[in-house]
């Protein structure tokens, strides 16, 4: 950190918080608030002597609030840039401390809050990870019981910088404690708070005991544990260190913790797994390795930051094999533990792939994006044929890459900002925007093409290009067997399925309709499944309402590794079309022809539409010749 | 999971029963073991997870023959601490049906109905959290009449039918009437201070019952019965009619009681006796009833020690 800090191109800005992000890659435009320190930064030296002097003791958030510190401070002793500030929220205004700078003058009560605004080429997220408080499983007793205490806790009792100078000490007597316990997955691999796994902490309570074990030998320390998790290189090794060194591992998750009330020791009840047998061991103290949860504002960072949360609240990669350093927006990249719990290794690797990525961008004079953007016809967009814009499109796009600047103008779409999902495309009610290489007409072609023959027969199945197509792809090359009336047809995403898409499906006979996309959480285009859902929701009431059989319009969402999903679905559908007798299936499909074409007779009016149209009727009248000859 | 063709192992048949289908979301962590008091206090081989490992691996007569099936109480304890919400005890009581159609009979001793006196009532129905007890109808002597069965297999013995019953008529030994009645009369002795009702499962610790021991038996005598539920508040009237000071009531923390709901019953009961206390100006502060939780250890002796000063004050009043 010093060093990054004497890197003349290099330019800290600590007790900053980031309040917009706007632009795009390259091209950011940050709106920064540098809160105010109440120390003149150029002025001050780190000596200290306003710390000394300040009369008020608060506690110490960097200690895990067991010691105290001044309200003129530091956050550590550490710190970089070493320049201390005044916690207006609990000074008293005595000026003790500005007596003690002297001829420094480096204490300034005047200052204010500065917003600063900043051109960034691109962002790298590094914002770590929160802790789970114990205190809401009562079972433990932490916060009750004075002799409990959270591991982070007792890293700083046995730090030889720490409140105690490293002499380990319990809470409720300090006496130096000789039979100490660890619990791990505190909060972490528990349905109740955090169903997943906290990644680092069976490491990091095997260091901590292997620590304490070597500046105490005579300690007694056992970790209770559900199972060891140590995949990485030399972790194992590690472990059996631990084992050698005398700590005991007992398997069983504890389910309470009692106190004696008279000396504070503890009672751990856990059944010991081999043996089978209930155990109650007494120890002096008790630490939980609790879980590692995102920070309590990253639902804010997300939003100012414009980038997804994964299940969980962890900031959302691109691609969690492929791109894990990579948000979904680009030129915005993650390291570390906020995209998702990891030790060191993990996020000194992320953080340094993270700095070559946001590296390409900077020394790039062009940056390519996927060629598949969305572009307004300025002369249909409602801004022009009625003087208002709607704004439904600038709803929509999960990026924020459309701009509406003022009613009487057009939407635009920020191109560099377009990922190509085609929400907008889909949504816009004037069809005043396509999205290039999936042109309605393009899409209207194939799906003319795919139903040319026997359309009564066929499924038609809307897939996205991530997910269900990837789905797809996997039920072939596993050879799981599904009907050969399907006929797939991919979009990028289900927010570009638009509703003209389904209707003429059904207007040119199709037998049935597959909607398929992204589980909810999985969507490639951060929100486009949530756009893409409530469309087919929508869809769905519709056809109930014109009495269409139940499951010749289908909504599935369907992930790349869920092939076997995709055929049981598509085999699905072809029992509904197998079990209704012809007639009646020719009738209904006739009885909704003409509500269809009704809903599609602006349709044509779409730029491309009716030419794809009189082609493929050119085209189905040529295959009908063709098979009258022959 | 329904359809008969897919129903190939035992887990499976576990599965289809409603609260079976969470089964296999074990990893066997054991915190039911250890939050569980049957294994620590009953039987040694009772173990709730090796029971789901029994189900997991088909080992069916196993499981049928474990004691986990049958001495499960559904109190709760470890659904509430399971890192998975497996609904534990409803798993168990998926096997035990299946256990009871395969012919499988509990090894608990249940409750007994004596018909010379059962009237029929049917109160017992109506308290039982197990709904063990029912009604049935036979004829004697020519006239149709209704007694109380108990279903053996339902029964867990917690016998808060037995304080229920107006007239006597249920009973088992280890909680039937005679046998509490003769450790509240004092014909030979001074009578104690302090008759304590300890139920078996509020303490979770044996240095909680080493507290106890350590009173000597003229200053509180303890009796031990299997849950308040059993609490017949005419126990309480006659250790004071035979001269005792004060009596208390032990019992668990609400949502901790090992047999359900007995701990809501007893609190009903012991209210509805301090009012009447109060109406009939009898000292409502000679009859105590307390609630301990899991993690209230050593809490027996500040409660005892409590209500030993609250006769003290209330026998100076008196006199």
């Amino acid at each position: 950190m010093v060093d990054a800090a004497r890197q003349p191109r290099v330019d800290v800005r600590a007790f900053t918080e980031v309040e917009k992000v706007e632009g795009f890659v390259g091209n950011f435009k940050v709106t920064l608030r540098e809160k105010a320190k109440y120390v003149i930064a150029d002025r001050c030296n780190g000596c200290g002597d306003c710390a000394r002097a300040c009369p008020i003791e608060v506690p110490n958030y960097f200690e895990m609030n067991i010691a105290p510190r001044k309200a003129a401070y530091v956050p550590m002793s550490q710190s970089v840039p070493l320049i201390y500030s005044i916690d207006l929220e609990n000074c008293i205004h005595c000026y003790k401390c500005v007596e003690a700078c002297g001829a420094l003058e480096a204490i300034d009560f005047s200052q204010e809050d500065k917003i600063v605004e900043e051109d960034i080429g691109a962002i790298i997220v590094a914002t770590g990870f929160g802790h789970f408080d114990p205190s809401v499983m009562v079972e433990y007793g932490y916060g009750r019981f004075p002799n409990v205490i959270t591991s982070m806790e007792m890293e700083r009792l046995n730090n030889s910088a720490g409140p105690t100078a490293g002499n380990l000490i319990r809470p409720s007597d300090n006496q130096n404690p000789q039979k100490l316990a660890f619990i791990n997955c505190v909060g972490s691999r528990d349905k109740r708070y955090n169903p997943s796994c906290s990644n680092f902490c069976c490491m990091y309570s095997i260091k901590n005991a292997v620590l304490l074990k070597q500046m105490n030998p005579d300690v007694d320390i056992t970790i209770y544990y559900m199972d060891i998790r140590t995949p990485s290189k030399g972790y194992e090794e590690f472990y059996d260190r631990a084992r050698e060194m005398g700590i005991h591992f007992s398997q069983g998750r504890p389910s309470l913790i009692t106190e004696d009330p008279q000396s504070h020791n503890l009672f751990v009840h856990a059944e010991d797994v081999g043996l089978g047998q209930n155990t109650i061991k007494e120890y002096d103290m008790v630490m939980l390795n609790q879980a590692a949860i995102p920070q309590p504002d990253q639902d804010h960072m997300s939003s100012v930051l414009n980038v997804a949360q994964s299940p969980g609240g962890w900031f959302m990669e691109y691609h969690p094999k492929l791109r894990p350093m990579d948000s979904p927006t680009d030129g915005i990249f993650f390291a570390g533990a906020c995209q998702g719990p990891k030790d060191i290794p993990s996020s000194v690797a992320q953080g340094s792939a993270a700095a070559a990525r946001a590296s390409r961008i900077l020394h790039s004079e062009q940056w390519e994006i996927e060629p598949t953007v969305a572009v307004v016809w300025p002369e249909r967009c409602s801004a022009t044929t009625r003087g208002q814009a709607c704004g439904i499109c600038a709803k929509a796009c999960p990026y924020g890459a459309i701009s509406i600047t003022s009613p009487e103008f057009p939407a635009e779409v920020i191109t560099a900002k377009c990922h190509g999902c085609g929400a907008c495309v889909a949504e816009c009610p004037e069809d005043a925007i396509t999205q290039l290489h999936y042109t309605d007409a393009q899409v209207l072609a194939q799906m003319r093409a795919l139903l040319a023959d026997k359309p009564e027969e066929k499924i038609l199945a809307f897939r996205c290009h991530w997910c269900s197509y990837g789905g797809a792809d996997l039920a072939g090359t596993s050879h799981f067997e599904y009907t050969a009336n399907e006929r797939g047809l991919r979009v990028m995403c289900s927010a570009r399925m638009d509703t003209d898409f389904i209707y003429e499906a059904y207007r040119l006979g199709a037998g049935a309709v597959l909607y398929s996309g992204c589980h909810p959480q999985d969507c490639h285009y951060i929100t486009g499944q949530l756009i893409g859902a409530k469309r087919a929701e929508r869809l769905q009431k519709m056809f109930h309402r014109m009495e269409m059989t139940d499951g010749r319009f289908r909504v599935e969402w369907i992930s790349a590794a869920e092939g076997d999903k995709y055929a049981r679905v598509l085999n699905e559908m072809q029992i509904v079309l197998d079990n209704m007798p012809q007639d009646a299936l020719k009738a209904e499909i006739e009885k909704l022809k003409p509500e269809m074409s009704k809903r599609l007779k602006k349709f044509p009016n779409v730029p491309g539409v009716q030419e794809a149209m009189d082609y493929s009727d050119t085209l189905a009248q040529a295959i009908t010749d063709q098979k009258e000859t022959a | 999971m329904s359809h008969p063709s897919m129903i190939k192992t035992f887990a499976d048949e576990v599965k289809t029963i409603p609260g079976g289908e969470h089964l296999e979301k074990c990893y066997a962590c054991g915190t039911c073991v250890s939050k569980c008091m049957i294994q620590q206090k009953v039987d040694p081989d009772y173990n709730p997870r090796r029971l789901l490992r029994l189900v997991m691996e088909g080992m069916n007569e196993e499981a049928f023959s474990s004691p986990t099936t049958w001495m499960c109480s559904e109190c709760d304890l470890c659904y509430e601490a399971c890192p998975q919400e497996i609904h534990i005890s409803q798993v168990i009581a998926a096997v035990k049906q299946l256990a009871v159609d395969a012919g499988y009979t509990s090894p608990l001793t249940p409750v007994s109905v004596d018909e010379d006196l059962c009237s029929g009532c049917g109160i017992c129905a109506m308290v039982c959290p197990y709904e063990a007890p029912s009604l049935y109808e036979k004829e004697v002597d020519g006239k149709l009449d209704r007694f109380s069965t108990v279903d053996a297999n339902r029964c867990m013995g917690c016998g808060t039918c037995v304080a229920a019953c107006p007239l006597g008529a249920i009973g088992r030994e280890g909680v039937s009437n005679a046998e509490i009645t003769v450790q509240l009369q004092y014909p030979k002795t001074e009578p104690p201070d302090l008759v304590t009702f300890i139920c078996d499962w509020s303490l979770r610790v044996d240095e909680d019952l080493d507290i106890l021991e350590s009173y000597p038996d003229d200053q509180v005598k303890v009796v031990h019965i299997p849950c308040t539920g059993r609490i017949d508040p005419q126990h309480a009237l006659m250790a004071l009619k035979s001269g005792v000071k004060g009596v208390l009531v032990c019992g668990c923390k609400p949502g901790e009681c090992h047999f359900k709901r007995g701990t809501y019953v007893a609190n009903c009961k012991m209210s509805l006796l301090g009012t009447m206390f109060g109406q009939v100006d009898l000292p409502q502060k000679q009859i105590r009833f307390i609630q301990i939780g899991t993690q209230d250890r050593g809490r027996i002796r500040n409660e005892i020690d409590a209500m030993l000063d609250t006769i003290s004050v209330v026998e100076e009043a008196i006199s």
